[in-house]
């Protein structure tokens, strides 16, 4: 029991990291209609900013300075290049991500090495909050889904509360209306596409430090978070958080189901065939906690293809 | 017409005369080139001719890969089919797989249908490692290379001649299916799908048929791979191997048949030519695909027909200049960047930075023979003023291109009928 609780807390606070990387990328895409390959970059970006400033001007202030840098790169990468091969169609501009996203990994590798860096919270954090059945629970879990959650409500309120919400939301809605009604929607457009970048380099400055540090937890974050949009629904912040969230729960219980399919079809006493067949029916739950996301995504996009939340098509 | 055909026989009796020409390094090289070529090829048809982007085609590639090295291990050994024969298994499982992702895939469009795609080639990869009696776990699985038709298999050369049968006759078979109905039927889903509904085919069918078809081909490429290297292991289902057809596909034009081939087929070469000299290779090769998307939706196949159309606009003696500056600006903006990048790799790699001594100056770097001092300005003045210089020639060559297109303006006043028709023409070409 104290198992599962603990594993229930890990998975939420996962999901609630993977939510403020996808929660960037679902509103670029729900307004731009661009799937940002270099999103997760941009997360990752944000890890090694905070490492190098970290020295510098201590880790709060690192966690508050990487996520601007973070901002400037995806303003910048907006105006420059997404802007430019606009005119030849979403499938252009996914390509040109794909390749900035190749760059930025490569161009990690080339300063900091093709090996994890030694990025760590520090010791004042490395605290236990409270235990859980004899073992530990550390507080910086808890500040990461902390942060997270704030920056969820932040952003809320923010879309939904304010004139600038309004006006983001209407050019999410109807771009060319908006621009006609006198707003700008170019930087509208940059605007949301920094914010966006910075979300995601406040989350890998946060999670860098604890998880780890390194040239490929963009493509190893990217494609989950590419899951829990697509599984959400392209352009919905809600269907992002509770995407996320099944995402994170998921895997993170099943490493601990210790069943294959075999012992289901032994309930339909068909287990003695099912484990001479071997192969997918003997595989234990808990080695296809990788494996699990993806087929919900494509049970999700063959269901309800808009995703759980949404609405755009 | 006539020209193209001498090209491409030019062409095969060249890769036919290359083992007399190089050395077993380079023809194992060779043997590579010929397998990616055909790959991008087999993913063109789905990519640029029917217009979905797939993410994920080392799926189909890998399925293929270990089709065939089972059909090598079976029967005791003795393989499946003679050994020639063995890439079909792979094409018979490519094509198994590529039907049942196919018919996933392509109920959805564009962003969808990529991210499905995405999908399903980690949802392989991710199974992959796990699934140890199928794919072998880390050791992968190895078999031999059988005699067969009086021929052993045993040297480079042999199974380069079988690599390059299979490559060509697959490129052939592709080339030609492109001119068939449903060859025709494919370029229609991407040009306008909704119309070809309209029309009353069956556009989900026939994506599926486009999308098994493509993973088919790739499934040779796989087997093809197999074959050369005797091993299969699960890392052909990564999505490196997904990302690297990509690029090479669009670095080499996905616009023309044979673009993604030459792409891949230079890639592969430079890959293996720099690999002793660079680990920046991926670094570079992101940085042409974002060039090439950016500057030159065509791919490096579509320059010649490029400078061609010029040409044909403005005169050879027009034209000329502006090649040569753009040759210039390229070649002085590459040579900038390539050493910016290897002179950064060096300094900011770890051995360099644990032989810093506090308090001392740092250390040269070797490059190109030559040492070159951090600390000095000189080592980074090289550099700058490379990219300087090219910078300025693509100006030069940019403002040189819009003078030529003002002057022909100026002339083109008055056109007739007829002139105005053909500008429009060579505008929109």
């Amino acid at each position: 029991m104290d198992q599962f609780l603990v594993s229930l807390m890990n998975g939420l606070v996962y999901g609630l990291l993977l939510f403020m990387v996808s929660a960037g990328l679902t509103l670029i895409f729900g307004m731009m209609g661009v799937l940002n390959f270099a999103h997760a970059s941009f997360y990752m970006l944000g890890a090694y900013f905070a490492y190098m400033l970290q020295d510098a001007i201590g880790f709060w202030g690192a966690l508050v300075v990487s996520p601007l840098l973070v901002a400037l790169v995806g303003v910048v990468v907006e105006r420059f290049f997404l802007r430019r091969v606009h005119r030849y169609g979403h499938a252009h501009e996914l390509l040109v991500t794909f390749g900035l996203s190749f760059i930025i990994a490569e161009s990690v590798k080339l300063f900091f090495g093709n090996y994890p860096v030694d990025y760590r919270i520090p010791a004042a954090l490395d605290i236990p909050a409270f235990s859980v059945g004899g073992a530990q629970y550390p507080a910086y879990r808890l500040l990461m889904g902390g942060i997270a959650v704030a920056m969820f409500v932040l952003i809320y309120l923010l879309l939904t509360r304010t004139r600038v919400g309004i006006v983001v939301r209407s050019a999410i809605y109807k771009p060319r209306m908006a621009e006609a009604l006198g707003h700008n929607v170019p930087l509208v457009f940059m605007g949301v596409f920094g914010v966006g970048a910075a979300l995601a380099g406040l989350a890998g400055a946060v999670a860098g430090a604890f998880y780890t540090t390194n040239p490929n937890m963009a493509l190893e974050l990217g494609v989950m978070v590419f899951v829990v949009v697509v599984v959400g629904g392209l352009g919905s912040l809600e269907g992002a958080m509770l995407a996320s969230l099944l995402i994170g729960v998921i895997t993170s219980l099943a490493v601990s189901v210790d069943r294959s399919l075999a012992d289901l079809f032994a309930l339909a006493g068909a287990g003695d065939w099912a484990r001479s067949v071997g192969g997918l029916m003997t595989l234990k739950i808990s080695s296809l906690s990788a494996t699990i996301p993806f087929a919900l995504m494509l049970l999700i996009l063959l269901v309800r293809p808009g995703g759980l939340m949404g609405e755009k098509d | 017409m006539k020209t193209a055909f001498l090209c491409v026989a030019a062409g095969v009796a060249a890769l036919l005369a290359l083992p007399f020409l190089l050395s077993q390094g380079l023809l194992n090289a060779a043997v590579q080139m010929l397998i990616a070529a055909l790959f991008a090829t087999a993913y063109n048809l789905l990519c640029g001719q029917g217009g979905m982007l797939s993410f994920g085609h080392a799926a189909y590639f890998g399925v293929g890969a270990f089709a065939t090295v089972h059909a090598m291990n079976a029967v005791g050994g003795a393989g499946l089919l003679p050994t020639p024969l063995l890439p079909v298994v792979g094409a018979v499982f490519g094509l198994l797989l590529g039907s049942i992702a196919g018919w996933f895939a392509t109920q959805r469009t564009g962003t969808y249908f990529a991210m499905i795609t995405l999908a399903i080639a980690e949802l392989v990869h991710s199974l992959a490692p796990h699934l140890k009696g199928l794919f072998g776990g880390e050791a992968g699985v190895s078999s031999m290379r059988m005699p067969a038709w009086g021929f052993d298999f045993g040297s480079t050369t042999q199974v380069y001649y079988l690599t390059l049968g299979w490559a060509l006759l697959c490129v052939a078979l592709l080339y030609l299916y492109t001119r068939t109905p449903m060859g025709r039927l494919t370029f229609g889903l991407r040009e306008n799908s909704h119309r070809l509904r309209f029309l009353g085919y069956d556009v989900h069918g026939l994506g599926t048929a486009v999308f098994a078809i493509s993973a088919m081909f790739s499934g040779v490429a796989g087997g093809l791979q197999v074959m050369s290297n005797e091993s299969a292991n699960y890392v052909v289902f990564d999505p490196s191997l997904s990302a690297a057809v990509i690029l090479n596909s669009y670095i080499g034009g996905v616009k023309m048949f044979l673009g993604p081939a030459f792409g891949a087929a230079i890639m592969t070469f430079f890959g293996y030519a720099v690999s002793d000299l660079t680990q920046s290779w991926l670094l570079y090769q992101g940085i042409l695909f974002v060039l090439v998307m950016m500057f030159m939706p065509t791919g490096l196949a579509g320059l010649p027909g490029m400078v061609r159309r010029l040409v044909q606009r403005f005169g050879f003696a027009q034209v000329m200049p502006l090649v040569a500056l753009s040759c210039g600006a390229a070649l002085s903006l590459g040579a900038g960047g390539v050493f910016l990048v290897e002179l950064l790799r060096r300094v900011f790699s770890q051995d360099y930075r644990a032989a810093i001594v506090a308090g001392n100056d740092w250390p040269a770097v070797t490059l190109l023979s030559r040492d070159w001092l951090p600390g000095s300005p000189i080592t980074w003045l090289v550099p700058v003023a490379l990219l300087a210089v090219g910078a300025a020639l693509a100006w030069l060559a940019r403002r040189r291109r819009a003078a030529l297109e003002a002057a022909e303006a100026v002339d083109a006043a008055a056109p007739t009928a007829l002139e105005a028709d053909a500008i429009v023409k060579e505008g929109l070409a």
